[in-house]
């Protein structure tokens, strides 16, 4: 029996509304008239204005080449900070982070998902332990579970690289296992079923269904995880034993003296644009729920 | 998948947190208890606690004020932007832009931004061209203006997006068929919306209270000499010279997990209660 | 209850590990006694330098002069740019606490003072190791700067690197009259509010500052000892601290806190915040007066009572995996070439660790040849009645005496 699952139904009908957030149908108590939506857009422009300000001294710094107190403005303009930048193996630095980003990533969103649809299916064992134990990293500060588990790896011989996306995986698993789970919860498993009856195999259950239909959800979940690795400095130092020399890291040392106002600059823009392409990426086309299914 | 290697993947799932939680904490525990010398015999004692009992309420003011303030902060500017974020138009869009930026900024770099910002010769300073006599003092000031905004700005775009993301996977679907069933706006934000968010929210919340609470590099940079929150005292006790202060830096981080610890209890006490968790 | 229970059998894991037997004070000493030897091990060797890259022009010259130099004798050369030296002690202590005795990650760490003091006591060092290096030779054995480290003998756990000398420099367009003894720096301070101040220690800067004002108000570093006891620190100390709380409603922000670091103090400076900066590597000041950083009327101040001075270090841990490697790198940074380089202004202006008298006419005249930097004097002027370092047992004592009755005490 042959069955396309292609035309298994999206999960909502709704109408389109004009924007979503990864393959959300959108637009909940949001028709607002009148006042109500003036309002709102000016609220709306306050949090812009609060999320972008801190960022408008990096932009600025960044095309500095100068720029004496008290002066309103760079009292002289330049890309230096650029190749400042290059010179200190920025280059090389984001390659590496980026690696180390998508790895934990990769890692860490299928055991996220696995633990989440454990926990809500009640197939996990002692569910309530195995809740506490897989958030518990997020209770212990970066810098204590740095120095306390680099003894514990170290014992191991665990080889820094690996002992290194192991805790940023630990760090990120928290993240991916909450997004995912609530996303199960919500999970309606009536559309496996159907296919399932209709004779479609596990494997592609899962592959054309399953996450299909969770897509949003492990597109964000991976985002986090991505950021774990990605904006990490203690770990990568200590565990990492200096082998991995991450953005963070360079840009911390730069940091750490007087004058390097303009390659941090340069250096924390740079890190801020790879999560902001991968997220529009997630947010477009085929990333939505509708265009995957 | 079925219940059989489903369970086996569970667990493994929770190995590397297993490790963390063992070497993190079993050997900072062990470490403040004076097990894990880096020189001499190891003995049993309580001298790390007694060591730094003295400053530990200032501390712990100092750590718990800034948390309280920093996370009620997140979550209401988080929260708002969140559901604007939701309602969806323009602006959304460009609000998703920048949280999203925002969230990949590393706390440390996010701590300079802000110094550069808010600083005495900041450009906030420089832009209204106020001297630095006449500017407020808010970063190294009494009332840790600049870290508290630090942390509130990072983590509000962290509340936002993850609110955002568990709104939209299900308040559309709710939202269509309260309203079909007749209940106006208000009673849709009462019964839909705060319900469908309340545990992200109070999840976010906790983490952001926990996270401002463990992590040293914004409260050192841009807050003052003394009193030290938590993580400062401990991070200052690891770097010191004697190598007897390290059981000390122990003890002050075992007193942070502690902390974290009820908070992240309380968090799961109310989440449990929500119907929607369940 | 299953986390405190792995916990729990964590702990018991641990306890059946061995702890590194510390209690002997027997240093790790190198296996080698011929320089071939070592030549013939480094070969192919990559050596991981941990140094500290807030400073641009170092990392410019390790990268670009002295990792060719040693690639020259076929060892690579890996900088790992660090915001703190001790990130690197932490490392390697945590090595060391593990028990992994002979593959370190860490292979070579710039140091000196509390740092290398920390790792001696711990025996983390790789020692009685320079002797092997051929261009010691070029090194004074009797300089007091180069045998001690802040009063901890150096016993071959280090090579000298670089001099420094503990530098004030002033704005010369606003500090018309400048101070010429730290009594007299106190006393500007106090008549211009809100001018001056100082890193709180225990950062490294602010720390070396305390000591500065202890000398001044003991009447000289030949009144306080040099071995740290307890009666000195009870008999010395009041002084200090009631001139230091006495001019505190006089500094920047009437005292009420201070610059967490040198690099704080330094960009208030940069800012026109203070009128003074005070920097144990006086080598950035000329870079940092030519991009405009700083004023460009930045002036050294000098000090009737002399400053402290000081010298960093390449120091080997003792488990380092590519030691030989990290030998040839030292080996390398001590030749003439190198040192030349190095002391360029251009370069990175660092003060030389050469004895002047050990060398031939030529190489001499390859320093004498170097250019002056318009903002640093030279070392011989610089280091004029310089100041002996405290033993480093007197910096944890002063530095937590300043944060109880400094801060707290307000």
């Amino acid at each position: 029996m042959s069955v396309s699952l292609r035309s298994v139904p999206p999960p909502a009908s709704a109408p389109r509304s004009p924007v979503r957030l990864q393959g959300d149908p959108g637009r909940p108590l949001t028709t607002s008239r009148g006042m109500s939506r003036m309002a709102r857009q000016g609220l709306a422009l306050l949090l812009i204005v609060w999320f972008a300000l801190p960022l408008v001294p990096l932009v600025l710094w960044g095309l500095a080449e100068q720029w004496s107190f008290p002066a309103r403005l760079p009292t002289e303009w330049g890309l230096g900070g650029v190749s400042s930048a290059l010179a200190a193996g920025g280059a090389e630095a984001f390659a590496r982070s980026l690696t180390l980003g998508l790895t934990v990533a990769t890692i860490a969103t299928p055991l996220g998902a696995v633990a989440a649809r454990g926990l809500v299916n009640g197939w996990a064992p002692m569910p309530r332990t195995l809740t506490a134990l897989l958030f518990s990293p997020l209770l212990i500060p970066a810098f204590v579970a740095a120095l306390g588990t680099n003894i514990l790896l170290l014992r191991a011989h665990v080889p820094p690289v690996m002992g290194l996306v192991l805790v940023l995986v630990a760090m990120a698993v928290p993240y991916t296992a909450f997004v995912l789970r609530t996303a199960y919860a919500a999970h309606d498993v009536g559309y496996e079923e159907e296919a399932r009856t209709l004779g479609a195999s596990r494997r592609r259950v899962l592959w054309q269904v399953h996450i299909p239909l969770l897509t949003p959800a492990l597109a964000r979940a991976a985002f986090l995880a991505f950021l774990v690795g990605w904006s990490d400095y203690i770990v990568t130092v200590f565990v990492g034993g200096g082998q991995v020399v991450t953005l963070p890291l360079v840009t911390a040392s730069a940091a750490s003296g007087v004058g390097n106002d303009a390659v941090v600059a340069v250096l924390s823009l740079a890190a801020i644009l790879p999560p902001v392409v991968l997220l529009a990426v997630l947010a477009n086309s085929r990333w939505r729920t509708e265009g995957a299914v | 998948m079925t219940p059989g290697p489903a369970r086996f993947l569970v667990l493994v799932a929770a190995i590397p947190a297993a490790i963390v939680v063992v070497g993190g904490l079993g050997f900072t525990v062990a470490q403040s208890l004076g097990l894990l010398p880096l020189v001499g015999p190891a003995r049993l004692s309580v001298d790390a606690y007694t060591g730094v009992a003295s400053e530990l309420p200032s501390s712990i003011a100092v750590s718990v004020g800034i948390a309280v303030a920093s996370t009620t902060l997140a979550v209401l500017v988080g929260g708002t932007a969140a559901v604007l974020i939701v309602a969806g138009g323009r602006l959304a869009r460009v609000l998703i832009g920048l949280g999203a930026a925002t969230v990949t900024v590393p706390h440390l770099i996010g701590a300079a931004a802000i110094g550069l910002l808010l600083a005495d010769s900041g450009l906030l300073a420089r832009t209204f061209q106020v001297p630095p006599t006449d500017w407020p003092s808010l970063v190294g000031g009494p009332w840790w203006v600049a870290v508290i905004l630090e942390y509130a700005w990072k983590e509000a775009a962290f509340v936002a997006l993850v609110v955002a993301g568990t709104l939209t996977t299900r308040v559309a679907r709710f939202d269509e068929t309260a309203a079909v069933l007749g209940a106006n706006r208000a009673t849709r934000l009462r019964l839909v919306l705060l319900p469908l968010a309340a545990p992200s929210v109070i999840l976010t919340g906790a983490i952001t209270f926990i996270y401002t609470l463990g992590s040293y590099e914004v409260a050192w940079l841009l807050g003052r000499t003394y009193p030290e929150p938590l993580s400062v005292m401990a991070v200052r006790l690891y770097g010191e010279v004697s190598l007897t202060t390290r059981p000390e830096a122990a003890a002050v981080a075992v007193v942070i997990v502690t902390l974290s610890t009820l908070v992240a209890a309380a968090a799961f006490t109310l989440l449990r209660r929500s119907a929607v968790w369940r | 209850m299953g986390a405190i229970a792995l916990a729990v059998a964590g702990l018991l894991t641990l306890n059946a590990c061995t702890t590194p037997d510390s209690s002997s004070d027997t240093s790790t000493l190198a296996t080698y006694t011929e320089w071939n030897e070592v030549l013939a091990d480094a070969d192919g060797q990559t050596v991981d330098l941990w140094m500290w890259g807030g400073d641009e022009q170092g990392n410019a010259y390790v990268d670009n002069v002295l990792t060719p130099a040693a690639a020259e004798r076929g060892v690579t050369l890996n900088r790992v740019p660090i915001a703190d030296t001790g990130e690197a002690l932490n490392r390697m202590l945590s090595e060391v606490q593990a028990g992994r005795t002979d593959d370190g990650s860490v292979d070579l760490v710039w140091v000196n003072g509390d740092n290398f003091r920390t790792g001696r006591e711990a025996n983390a060092w790789l020692c009685e190791w320079t002797s092997l290096l051929p261009n010691m030779e070029l090194v004074s054995s009797a300089d007091p700067l180069l045998t001690e480290d802040f009063g901890t003998p150096v016993n071959g756990c280090e090579a000298p690197w670089n001099k420094a000398q503990f530098t004030f420099a002033y704005n010369s367009d606003v500090v018309t009259d400048p101070p010429t003894t730290v009594a007299g720096l106190l006393e500007w301070a106090e008549d211009h509010p809100g001018r001056f101040t100082y890193p709180a220690p225990p950062d490294f800067t602010g720390s070396a500052f305390l000591r500065h004002v202890l000398y001044s108000v003991s009447g000289g570093y030949e009144n306080v000892p040099a071995e740290y006891t307890e009666a000195d620190f009870v008999d010395l100390t009041p002084e200090l601290y009631d001139t230091l709380a006495g001019v505190a409603p006089f500094l920047w922000r009437g005292g009420d806190t201070y610059p967490a670091d040198s690099d704080q103090l330094n960009s208030l400076y940069a800012d026109g915040q203070v009128d003074f900066t005070m920097t144990y590597g006086p080598a950035t000041l000329t870079q940092l007066v030519e991009d405009g950083t700083y004023p460009a009327a930045t002036k050294v101040l000098s000090l009737e009572d002399g400053t402290l001075g000081n010298a960093s270090f390449l120091a080997i841990p003792a488990n380092a995996a590519d030691a030989a490697g990290a030998m040839v790198v030292t080996d390398t940074a001590l030749s003439v070439e190198q040192q030349v380089a190095k002391a360029d202004p251009a370069t990175w202006g660092q003060f030389t660790v050469v004895d002047y008298d050990k060398l031939s006419e030529n190489d001499l005249s390859a320093f004498k040849a170097l250019p002056e930097s318009p903002v640093v004097p030279s070392f011989d002027v610089l280091s004029t009645d310089a100041n002996p370092e405290l033993a480093a047992e007197w910096v944890p004592a002063l530095d937590e005496g300043w944060r109880t009755s400094i801060p707290a005490g307000r």
